[in-house]
């Protein structure tokens, strides 16, 4: 009777499932083998028929490609540049509206609004911000500032996109630390306050602690975010000037659907695959230790 | 019950997948037009049905059914693509791997190197040396891979040296007719002179930019064959001396000399020379239109492509667009022939121009449209096209090419790099791609 009932629900499981399974393998885990595959033959678009196993030459044709290192770097910079200003961003974001009294929900909407518009868009408006003779470039006129070429010079390029990003996606992470602010106990706080703790201290003993699982989660999916930079420089820069701001999927694309080599760019997304996940990895072994290690002390102090 | 709703779900899946791969058996009767007796051609175009361009092409195909009734019966699809080409040739790519490629597709001139050599693309039938001498030269030129006819162009482009009359005028300079055009120095001592009546104006003598794409070479590839340059060898398959001669290398630093000289500005600027603030552009033939229409108060002319001093009088000007071409899965190589003819000629030609604006393939469109012999600038565009046009490089690698030559021209022009140099750093990742079509 029983087994008969787990059976009958395992189908039902499977009906709901089944479908979602199918497109999975067919759309994700299909085509995650087959760029497996690829990246050991010289698949050619063109000429599907003359593909040749070729071992692991195209891994060492990458890593001996100056344009591939120029994007990996380029994308590193990147995630330097954006990973810390979007999660600081967001968190005092979070911080200063959960403050604010009075028109809360405006600015709830207004640092949001850029999550929902498309890139392309947001790229395009950029554009016209930091064109020589944009609203920037106009406004640093009054001060007194010469005009800067911002995405037309090769060393200004890069910050500027990755500015323009962090704006964009700020509103997102926001909203998810506000959610953590407006669940963490208020009791906390009034106990806090009856033993006259400064608000620093509040912040860095309560709200920290308490959101920390929410970092986490913020801090990785900032950096894979970050590591799939594409759309902003192909719409502002095109990967330029001089190559500065081409990143490793701009590559990947290039390669694969400008340049039709197949294989080459699919060995691009494996190994590109392979660093976004040590590095989750690492970020994940490293921000979990220090949780074992904050729970050992207090265990101690008490 | 619910095993019935997971098979049903199941059988519909497969059932979706099955009919997607089973699509180029149509039968007279499924298509509305397509009728026992006629040989079935489907054709694929680069652009969708809502835009001036789909409809052309549509109208186009409608009039080729309606001629070839009970003969032929042409089925268009339309597939969008993006700026860069890419929802279109992904499509394309894809079907060469699943094997239901259409029996007629439209190629970028560029690409029909690359297809052909890859055989995605096949030789169409003999051509009349009558039907042969109703395109462009450039045109055919541009089709021709290895000896052999593959493309005829939808459409024929160029690219004009505009100028600014109002301004030119103010600085008394003269413009030469087509057939002496400004050397580079000729052109470099104008704009020396015309540079301290640009700042006065806030502009810049030269509304120029390096764009990332396939505009740079389109546009400044004259500069290196005027020079004597070239970018591949005869056959496609060499580039070593040729990409990265001296001659390649002195364009390059010519190109720098205008940034040196502040004769154009380093970071593009909006619509220069719309506003009145530049007295030359090199743009597309669409420019035209674009200035007549929301900029009526630029006093337009479009001056001969400026020639290297070493210029010894052969063609040089920016050419090539879409084409057709039957692809090597075209059972009736006849009937696709006859369909990449007609979607090519005179009517299909004017019918496109009066839509788009896009310049015609065939002498005889250009004769039958009066704009191009009551409007001066138009008039000057298709006679540079028709006297000195010359098509982009013939190669299986050139998107490669492409891409270099404008890394190259940004890396010199605008960052100030050294031009041998760069152009050597070019070769060798032209040459890695080469490899697949030496050995």
């Amino acid at each position: 009777m029983n087994m008969k009932k787990n059976r009958s629900t395992s189908l039902l499981g499977m009906a709901f499932f089944g479908p979602a399974l199918v497109l999975l393998i067919l759309f994700l885990f299909l085509p995650m083998l087959l760029t497996l595959v690829f990246s050991f033959t010289d698949y050619f678009a063109l000429n599907p028929d003359l593909t040749h196993f070729v071992g692991l030459e195209n891994y060492f044709t990458i890593f001996k490609d100056d344009l591939f290192l120029a994007a990996f770097w380029n994308t590193v910079k990147f995630v330097i540049i954006i990973v810390p200003a979007q999660c600081i961003g967001a968190l005092v974001l979070a911080l200063l509206i959960n403050k604010v009294t009075i028109c809360k929900k405006y600015f709830k909407v207004a640092f949001f609004i850029p999550v929902v518009m498309s890139l392309a868009v947001v790229s395009s408006l950029w554009m016209q911000i930091y064109s020589p003779e944009g609203i920037l470039n106009t406004m640093l006129g009054y001060l007194g500032i010469d005009a800067q070429p911002f995405i037309y010079s090769a060393s200004q390029a890069l910050p500027s996109i990755a500015i323009m990003s962090v704006w964009q996606g700020v509103g997102y992470q926001m909203i998810i630390f506000l959610g953590g602010l407006q669940a963490i106990n208020p009791a906390l706080y009034e106990a806090a306050e009856m033993d006259h703790a400064s608000g620093w201290q509040k912040f860095k003993d309560i709200t920290l602690p308490e959101l920390k699982p929410l970092c986490v989660f913020v801090f990785i999916t900032v950096t894979i975010g970050a590591f799939r930079m594409i759309v902003q420089p192909m719409v502002m820069t095109g990967g330029g000037p001089s190559h500065s701001t081409y990143t490793l999927v701009y590559d990947i694309y290039e390669t694969g659907t400008v340049n039709w080599e197949i294989g080459l760019a699919s060995s691009m997304a494996i190994v590109f695959t392979l660093f976004v996940v040590v590095l989750t990895i690492i970020q994940t072994i490293l921000t979990k230790d220090k949780e074992d290690k904050d729970a050992r002390k207090k265990t101690k102090t008490r | 019950m619910k095993k019935a709703m997971l098979a049903g779900i199941l059988s519909l899946l497969i059932a979706t997948s099955l009919t997607s791969c089973n699509k180029k058996n149509v039968k007279p009767g499924d298509v509305a037009g397509y009728d026992a007796g006629e040989t079935y051609i489907s054709m694929w175009v680069h652009t969708i049905e809502d835009t001036p361009e789909g409809e052309a092409y549509k109208e186009s195909v409608e009039a080729f059914n309606e001629k070839y009734d009970g003969q032929y019966f042409a089925d268009v699809e339309f597939i969008p693509r993006n700026d860069s080409g890419g929802g279109y040739s992904d499509k394309i790519n894809a079907s060469v791997m699943s094997g239901d490629l259409p029996d007629v597709i439209t190629v970028d001139g560029p690409n029909v190197a690359a297809y052909a050599s890859n055989n995605i693309i096949q030789p169409l039938a003999d051509l009349t040396d009558e039907e042969r001498s109703a395109y462009l030269d450039s045109i055919i030129d541009q089709g021709t891979y290895n000896g052999k006819l593959y493309a005829l162009g939808a459409m024929e482009s160029s690219v004009g040296l505009y100028y600014n009359k109002d301004i030119l005028e103010e600085a008394g300079i003269e413009v030469p007719d087509a057939d002496h055009p400004w050397t580079f120095s000729e052109f470099s001592e104008i704009l020396e002179q015309l540079k301290p009546l640009m700042e006065e104006k806030n502009g810049y003598p030269l509304d120029m930019t390096f764009p990332v794409g396939e505009t740079s070479i389109y546009y400044y590839a004259p500069f290196i064959w005027s020079n004597g340059g070239d970018f591949v060898s005869e056959d496609g398959l060499t580039v070593d001396g040729i990409f990265n001669s001296p001659e390649n290398a002195s364009v390059l630093e010519y190109f720098r000399s205008f940034v040196d000289n502040g004769y154009m500005s380093e970071a593009p600027i909006d619509k220069l020379f719309e506003s009145g603030r530049a007295a030359f552009k090199f743009d597309g033939a669409w420019e035209v239109n674009t200035i007549y229409e929301s900029y009526p108060d630029i006093n337009l002319g479009v001056a001969p492509y400026i020639v290297s001093d070493n210029w010894d009088g052969g063609r040089y000007t920016p050419t090539g667009s879409w084409a057709y071409a039957a692809t090597s899965k075209a059972t009736d190589l006849e009937a696709a022939t006859e369909l990449v003819k007609w979607m090519s000629g005179v009517d299909s030609g004017i019918r496109l121009f009066e839509k788009t604006k896009n310049m015609p393939s065939t002498y005889e469109a250009y004769e039958s449209i009066d704009l191009f012999e009551e409007d001066e600038n138009y008039k000057a565009l298709y006679e540079q096209l028709r006297d000195y046009g010359h098509p982009r490089p013939h190669t299986p690698v050139y998107p490669q090419v492409s891409t270099s030559f404008q890394q190259a021209l940004e890396s010199v022009g605008l960052s100030g790099k050294d031009a041998q140099e760069e152009l050597d750093k070019s070769v060798e990742r032209i040459d890695a791609k080469l490899k697949r079509y030496v050995r």
